[in-house]
């Protein structure tokens, strides 16, 4: 069942941070920093995010004996869902509706 | 008061073993340090649908330099694996342990505010909701564990089913029954032996049945103690007089729940304990020997 709730104010956050340069990849510390959120509210959000089709992830090579970095960008989905948050202006039903035809896609 | 003294001494001698077992374990090592070891277990409990993103949490640690900040990176990281929604059978297990005791705070938070419980009521609910969200995350750190899922949740529903058939399933059952010397005896010994026991012969492995016995024993708790609770919110402050005599009506209902807390934290310590202690002893006795000919193949010295 596809729940329509409206994303929290952290998730927005999340992708308000993603969507200010939605080309470059970024690094899950980065955003850990940008947005003032701890590790653990962090990939919580990534993770549902990325469940929900709006974040695709890549690895980057480890360097010397430094293992892989995760990286993440919004995709084409997420970057519409932002813009629909944004036409919104914080309008909780919009939000939903929009979400719903991203369901729906 | 015995009880006590084992309550007591039991988080210390766990504390003392697991240090002898491994000094390490507590210390920074060369290559390891206190971070990575906390987000290497953490990670461990992830479903295999949630690996990549341990492998993420890990990757990403090891770009951090400061002690501090690695270490606020690794608890974060560490709560989020935690509080993860687990799959399948673990996810379905950890659900309705979380149902089981949101019902039996609501029920104790219900009695509190029903009975002016005052002061003491509202502390005693606090410490009950820290212990609650411990045997929570207790529970969904085991529930993870491949394997102990189904043998510790079977733990659960034996342990229960003994403890009622010898308690009696009426409210009053549940508060006057005073255990006998043969009853303690089923079940804090011979109950929590058997699933030790059982377990890590099912499992084939004494890590998996010592999982599911400190499993068994968290869950136990908990879903007696719902019983128990809802005892209490039948009775009241009625049904057969306490022994002592002479409580308020509640003060009675006071004593009820402590008792609730008292019996919780009794049995989890004594399933756990005796259920660890015979999966180790069966996962010990049930080792098989190395064959004759694989000692003359391991050590060639000794074929005269």
């Amino acid at each position: 069942m596809q729940r329509n709730r409206p994303p929290s104010p952290q998730t927005v956050s999340v992708l308000r941070a993603l969507a200010a340069d939605p080309a470059r990849w970024r690094y899950g510390y980065d955003l850990v920093t940008e947005v003032n959120l701890k590790s653990g509210s962090l990939y919580p959000i990534l993770v549902r995010l990325a469940d929900r089709g709006l974040l695709e992830t890549s690895w980057e090579p480890g360097v010397d004996s430094r293992p892989p970095r995760h990286l993440y960008r919004l995709t084409g989905a997420g970057r519409e869902f932002v813009a629909a948050l944004a036409a919104a202006h914080g309008s909780p039903r919009t939000v939903v509706r929009s979400r719903r035809r991203l369901s729906e896609a | 008061m015995p009880f006590f003294l084992v309550l007591l001494l039991t988080p210390i001698g766990v504390a003392i073993a697991l240090y002898r077992r491994n000094p390490r374990r507590f210390l920074d090592g060369p290559t390891e340090d206190v971070p990575l070891r906390l987000l290497r277990w953490a990670i461990s409990l992830l479903s295999p649908q949630r690996a990549e993103w341990g492998q993420a949490m890990l990757g990403e640690l090891a770009h951090l330099d400061g002690r501090l900040q690695r270490m606020r990176f690794a608890v974060g990281c560490t709560g989020a694996a935690l509080t993860l929604p687990p799959w399948g059978r673990a996810g379905a297990g950890l659900w309705a342990m979380t149902g089981i005791t949101a019902a039996s705070f609501a029920i104790y938070a219900g009695l509190v505010v029903d009975f002016r419980l005052g002061t003491g009521g509202w502390i005693l609910l606090a410490v009950f909701a820290i212990i609650c969200v411990g045997y929570l995350l207790g529970v969904s750190a085991l529930l993870r564990r491949s394997g102990v899922a189904l043998p510790g949740l079977l733990g659960v529903v034996f342990a229960t089913l003994v403890w009622l058939g010898l308690s009696g399933l009426t409210a009053v059952d549940q508060v006057t029954f005073i255990p006998s010397g043969w009853q303690k005896g089923v079940t804090m010994l011979a109950v929590p032996a058997a699933i030790g026991a059982a377990c890590t012969l099912w499992r084939r492995d004494p890590a998996t049945g010592r999982r599911a016995a400190r499993l068994a024993a968290l869950t136990a708790g908990l879903l007696e103690l719902l019983y128990a609770s809802i005892a209490v919110a039948i009775l009241g402050g009625g049904g057969p007089p306490d022994q002592d005599g002479g409580y308020t009506i509640r003060g009675t209902v006071s004593d009820r729940l402590g008792n609730n807390i008292a019996h919780l934290a009794i049995n989890t310590v004594f399933i756990a304990l005796v259920g660890w202690a015979a999966a180790a002893l069966t996962g010990y006795l049930v080792r098989r020997p190395p064959t004759p000919d694989a000692r003359l193949i391991a050590d060639p010295t000794q074929e005269t």
